[in-house]
């Protein structure tokens, strides 16, 4: 067994080092080289220039404010969903399901709009609401600032928390919340003494995930930040980029490395806090029944919230989109608009090739990419969680390399890596940088899994004459099928929804749904956008209920 | 099939510090017997059957199991767990809680490729052999703690391996379950004639299962011997500690005569009958089991291992009184029938029997 | 300008010429590179310009060529052809991107020179070295909703835009970073407004009136068409590609201004025969009007209009092209000026 582990680090190391650090290097290259490519003759001016912006402090706050405020909403809703799915008597459970994976079907820039259309300081639907019904003067709501800003990430990352925290919080150990019952503890105290600590590692892995992902967001930022004046990295880096003509990426790549030193100081930290990890060992062969705490009154209250959440975040994106695409143009509810709908937009979409070309290749990309991605990050998992070696926490860093990059900038990267490879302009590209830049969506919910499997389970596999890949094949990846699940769907939503490396490498024969739909957009066609959207939604959909099928198929115990 | 260890070193490196888990064991575990390593947690036993099993890799030395060398440093060997052909049974039963009990014990068979027939054949009567009749379709996490610990037995024995090893099975069970449980293995065991190793911390389950016992302590093997021997003769402070309850005097000793030892100590004069090898003056510690304090009723005079002193405390335990008794400085235990009519207070007389004080070197 | 408008009715005096002189090239030479383009299959077209395959598509029909299209934002536009070039993979034939970009490329080496023969009727500046040929202007315009911006109220002429009534009711692309919004408001005070002192009161008025920025052009016309603001800088096309959308242009008394659009054959063309009869094609009267009539585009070929009311009378003249250096300083300056409350 060490032998095999042995042989499997350096192995690993090799290829996610490959897929991250490759592209990364570039950007290092670019950063510190006169000129626009990664080659030219070395120079600091880039980062004296970048670095001694007046304005870049008020940036940095702005970052920090938004990236953490948007992980504590998203980790603390999380937190609340998935206890009351996994540890109460809330009715109607199947919901939380769905409200954990659709936001992550919605692109991000359409559901950033739709709050816009929601709360917007003019006329937002919700503004012009309380307008008429209290009479209230001027906006009373506005979108347009920091909160707007962490609400909208907060919700739209809330996804990412919850399949972090959910799983972990029902393979939990009921025996350790019972004795602190026993100990006289109400179930609020046993709540915050024992379950919240006992689940620091997911909490944290789902609060380092939210905020490394925030801080490379650019749909939040742009389409809500930018009106009300309100810059953080990403809206900095692209005003960077996009001042002149001659994009200078290598400045870009400067700026962003602030974002990458960020984010690997909090893997860092992460690590540090969860290092005793065979203190969390929390599922054993004998099995867990969790009790079930009975919300007697607050029951249905509680689900009014729960109600309230995934109308905001279902029902309400999903509504305006389709509102958008039966409407001519923007336009505010009204007799008007319901006089004039039609299906004109969805008729154009489906009638063009491109769209439909970027259906298609967006389908096996998701279907494709996923499947691969997991199959390396079940590797990497199992190398960071049962080696756990220095090799270990290397290559944990390795994999959110690339990930922790501002998106505008990493695509630069992965283009300035791949055009010196075969595989530029093909769709392989696409597929790869897919792969190694969304690597910790497949890795966490894995290694979360992995650290709740006894390490018993396998060496007994291993003493009743399974081989390794034996093992693997019927013990491990068996437990591990809902991780397993939980991260092909976040990898496969992802790429389906994929914009800021698509954008830089697709090309014709390479189109993907998500630039088709930042084409609509940039050219302001709103209504094709959104039914591009719902049908985005729908692949996507259409993927988690196989996804889950199938999970769910292989769990069962008895064939 | 014999288990022969030689020159077994393993050590652990934590936060800079090194553990050694292992310090140059060398043993022979006998064939077609119930061997137990005994010992603390932390003295390396459990560190010893993983080693023998295969899970752990030692630093250095050799192991073999029957002719086959299944490590060694020298030689460059290293047999991985699946190809040893062992059976075991983990503290935590690792049931696979995505199988039902059927594809929980026919693993082993699976892994070889066995028809199908005969799976189905071996396990049902393998189940029978463990009295599960019938459970093949029951999700293995349903079963109570009992019935979870047979099905890893049976997963064990169902591929008829040469050894099989349990690396502290009962200690998940209940005190009923356990004793229980600890009998049906031992009828298994001599029923099938195997090769069993047994780690525990439980010097009951040692002692009553095993056919040879190795006691452990910080990664040696301290004492090896028979139940009844390492129980009684033991001339380590250590393992007479471990292995039961005892009362430790210490003393001088006086003369060395006839087959009888006499140690001075604070409480007077002991005579030992154990076999010593020391002489006149040389300090060392009696050892007597509060079993053999027999209390003597009426009005004994001090005299040859007789001494007199005052119950501190009394306890019914059911089958006995435990208690604690004064004599001069010197807080001893004891235990005594239950019908036998002694109350907190009172002045008695002890009685030690010389052939159940054994003599210690300090 | 005036020479402007005399070179305008020159050209619609000549068309006909043109058209001749068009025809006798497909009859002869033209002929001979179909061909040579039909045997290389298919023509590579990197471009910046959106909504524009109608015109592939009927090229596509008419010659037997495939023509592919990668749509590159201007941000990414010489970072792509720049990595692809070093690296000798630029697969590109045809490049259409802002005056600027092309330009830079030009003197990187990246473009080959061609002077097509359907640009004859093409105004002078338009053509740059022999290697550039521009086409068309990216015209920027005052955008209203016009169901809620009563016709008294429309602005007569820019400055009009730095009125308090329309505080709170603008929407424009972010003057400290997209450069087209950059370049018109310089242009505003090369070719408009009088004095250097006024311009600068126009823009303080605006910045008062607290526009909401926006990335950049594309994303302007929503928030006019849906009533969150009533007024943008904006592009007048999307009157035609948001139709029906309430959208109107503010028919200002001063002349309209955009930046040129150009476009160019690559120096190492993998299909350099498929690239020129590309650039002629597109450069025909029929493709210039597909473009002007589906999408919008204000265009360079002779006697063609977009079908917006009052654009035929309109001056529309590109805007003197700024250097990257300029457009940075610029957008600094106005950074500063309309972070200013």
């Amino acid at each position: 067994m060490q032998k095999t582990r042995k042989g499997l680090t350096p192995g690993l190391i090799a290829i996610v080092g490959f897929l991250t650090v490759c592209p990364v290097v570039m950007l290092i290259l670019g950063s510190f080289s006169e000129g626009l490519n990664a080659f030219g003759t070395f120079t600091l001016s880039k980062y004296v220039k970048a670095y001694t912006d007046p304005a870049f402090a008020e940036i940095l706050v702005n970052t920090a404010v938004f990236t953490i405020g948007s992980a504590i909403v998203s980790t603390v809703l999380a937190l609340f969903l998935a206890y009351l799915n996994t540890r109460t008597n809330i009715p109607f459970k199947f919901m939380f399901r769905i409200i954990s994976l659709i936001p992550m079907m919605v692109p991000h820039i359409l559901f950033a709009v739709s709050w816009v259309l929601l709360l917007n300081p003019s006329n937002g639907m919700i503004n012009l609401f309380l307008r008429q019904v209290f009479g209230w003067e001027g906006a009373a709501l506005n979108i347009y600032t920091l909160q707007g800003m962490i609400l909208v990430e907060g919700l739209l990352d809330l996804p990412i928390a919850y399949l972090v925290i959910a799983p972990a919080m029902s393979a939990f150990d009921v025996s350790l919340e019972e004795s602190s019952k026993v100990c006289g503890a109400s179930n609020l105290r046993t709540l915050v003494r024992i379950t919240l600590p006992v689940l620091r590692p997911a909490i944290l892995a789902a609060a380092t995930l939210v905020i490394v992902r925030s801080l490379a967001s650019f749909a939040v930022p742009s389409v809500i930040g930018m009106p009300g004046r309100i810059y953080v990295l990403a809206t900095h880096i692209y005003r960077v980029v996009a001042t002149g003509y001659v994009t200078d990426y290598g400045m870009a790549a400067a700026v962003g490395m602030s974002a990458l030193a960020a984010s690997i100081t909090l893997i860092f930290l992460y690590r540090h806090l969860t290092r005793e990890g065979e203190k969390y060992v929390t599922v054993s062969s004998r099995g867990y029944r969790p009790s079930v705490i009975d919300l007697k009154g607050a029951r249905y209250p509680l689900f009014g919230i729960v109600a309230l959440l995934s109308f905001v975040l279902i029902v309400l994106p999903v509504l305006v989109l389709f509102y958008t695409s039966v409407v001519p143009y923007s336009m505010v509810p009204s007799a008007k608009a319901f006089a004039m709908m039609s299906w004109k937009h969805w008729i154009a979409v489906l009638k063009d090739p491109v769209s439909l070309l970027s259906l298609k290749n967006s389908l096996y990309l998701g279907v494709g990419g996923a499947t691969l991605g997991m199959i390396l990050s079940f590797f990497v998992a199992y190398v960071i969680v049962k080696v756990r070696t220095k090799a270990a926490g290397f290559l944990e860093s390795l994999s959110f390399l690339s990930f922790s990059f501002p998106g505008i900038v990493v695509g630069i990267g992965f283009m300035w890596f791949f055009v010196q490879t075969p595989l530029y302009a093909t769709i392989w590209a696409l597929l790869i940088g897919y792969i190694a830049t969304y690597l910790p969506y497949g890795i966490r919910p894995l290694t979360s899994a992995f650290v709740q499997i006894h390490s018993n389970l396998e060496e007994s596999s291993r003493v009743c004459g399974g081989g390794p890949f034996y093992t693997m094949r019927r013990i491990v990846i068996p437990l591990l099928i809902p991780g397993i699940v939980s991260g092909w769907i976040l990898m496969a939503t992802m790429f389906v929804r994929e914009l800021s490396l698509s954008v830089v490498l697709s090309r014709p024969g390479t189109e993907v749904l998500a630039v088709q739909i930042l084409r609509f957009a940039e050219d302001g066609l709103w209504g094709r956008l959104s039914a591009l959207g719902i049908l985005m939604i729908f692949i996507s959909t259409t993927l988690v209920i196989i996804a889950s099928r199938i999970g769910a198929k292989l769990t069962k115990v008895d064939k | 099939m014999e288990i022969s260890i030689k020159g077994l070193n393993k050590n652990y490196y934590s936060e800079g510090k090194t553990i050694v888990a292992l310090d140059q064991v060398d043993l022979t575990i006998p064939a077609n017997r119930i061997f137990t390593l005994l010992g603390p947690s932390g003295c390396g036993k459990t560190t010893l059957l993983r080693c023998i099993v295969g899970l752990e890799m030692p630093d250095s030395g050799e192991i073999a199991i029957g002719d086959e060398v299944v490590f060694s440093t020298e030689k460059g060997i290293y047999v991985p767990p699946d190809r040893r052909g062992l059976g075991m049974v983990f503290q935590t039963y690792a049931i696979w809680p995505h199988m039902n009990v059927f594809d929980n014990v026919a693993y082993p068979l699976q892994t070889r490729n066995e028809p199908r027939e005969e799976i189905v054949r071996k396990v049902a009567k393998t189940l029978h052999f463990v009295q599960l009749d019938g459970f093949e379709k029951r999700p293995a996490t349903k079963l109570s703690g009992g019935q979870q610990q047979r099905v890893a037995l049976a997963r064990a024995l169902i591929a008829e391996p040469k050894v099989i090893l349990f690396d502290e099975p009962l200690s998940n069970l209940d005190a009923k379950l356990r004793e229980e449980t600890r009998k049906e293995l031992r009828a298994f065991l001599t029923e099938l004639k195997i090769t069993a190793v047994y780690v525990t911390h439980d010097r009951i389950e040692a002692l009553s299962l095993s056919d040879t016992v190795a006691v452990m302590k910080s990664g040696r093997i301290i004492e090896l011997g028979t139940p009844r021997g390492i129980y009684f003769d033991s001339d380590r402070r250590f393992v007479a500690d471990f292995i039961g309850r005892a009362n430790f005097i210490e003393g001088k000793v006086a003369s060395v005569g006839n087959g009888e030892t006499t140690v001075d100590s604070a409480i007077g004069a002991i005579a030992c009958e154990k076999k010593i090898n020391a002489s006149p003056g040389a300090a060392v510690t009696v050892c007597i089991r509060p079993e053999f304090i027999r209390v003597l009723k009426g009005d004994h005079k001090v005299g040859r291992n007789i001494f007199r002193g005052r119950v501190e405390s009394l306890v019914f335990v059911g089958d006995a009184y435990e208690g604690e008794i004064r004599v001069g400085e010197t807080l001893l235990i004891f235990r005594i029938e239950p019908t036998t009519a002694v109350r907190e207070g009172e002045e008695i007389a002890l009685h030690f029997d010389p052939r159940h004080c054994s003599i210690l070197l300090n | 300008m005036k020479k402007l408008i005399i070179f305008v009715v020159l050209v619609l005096f000549a068309a006909p010429c043109v058209f001749a002189a068009g025809t006798d090239a497909k009859g002869s030479a033209g002929q001979a590179l179909a061909e040579k383009a039909k045997a290389e299959g298919k023509v590579t077209f990197y471009a910046n310009i959106t909504s524009v395959e109608p015109i592939l598509e009927d090229f596509g029909k008419r010659y037997g060529v495939k023509a592919e299209y990668t749509r590159l934002s201007t941000t990414k536009f010489i970072a792509t052809i720049m990595t692809e070039h070093a690296a000798g993979k630029l697969t590109a034939d045809v490049l259409q991107a802002p005056m600027p970009v092309l330009e830079f490329l030009m003197e990187k080496g990246v473009l080959a020179s061609y002077t097509s023969p359907a640009a004859a009727g093409y105004p002078k500046w338009a053509n740059k070295d022999g290697k550039i040929q521009s086409f068309g202007i990216e015209y920027a315009a005052l955008i209203y909703n016009k169901e809620l911006v009563k016709p008294a109220d429309v602005p007569k002429k820019y400055e009009d835009l730095a009125d308090p009534k329309w505080k709170g009711k603008i929407v424009m692309a972010d003057p400290s970073s997209h450069p087209t919004t950059i370049s018109w408001l310089i242009g505003l005070k090369e070719n408009v407004i009088k004095s250097e002192a006024e311009w600068m009161k126009f823009l303080k008025g605006l910045a008062a009136n607290k526009p909401m920025f926006v990335a950049s052009f594309g994303p302007t016309p929503a928030p006019i068409e849906s009533g969150e603001k009533l007024i943008g800088i904006s592009m007048p096309k999307y009157i035609i590609t948001k139709a029906p959308a309430p959208l109107d242009w503010a028919k200002v008394s001063q002349p309209m201004m955009g930046t040129p659009r150009g476009m160019a054959i690559t120096a190492g063309a993998p299909h350099p025969n498929a690239a020129r009869l590309f650039v002629d094609y597109w450069l025909s009267e029929d493709a210039m009007k597909i473009m002007a009539e589906k999408v919008g585009e204000y265009v360079l070929a002779p006697g063609i209009y977009p079908p917006i009311a009052g654009i035929d009378k309109a001056k529309v003249i590109p805007i003197r092209e700024l250097s990257d250096d300029e457009i940075k300083k610029w957008g600094g300056e106005f950074k500063k000026i309309f972070a200013a409350p």
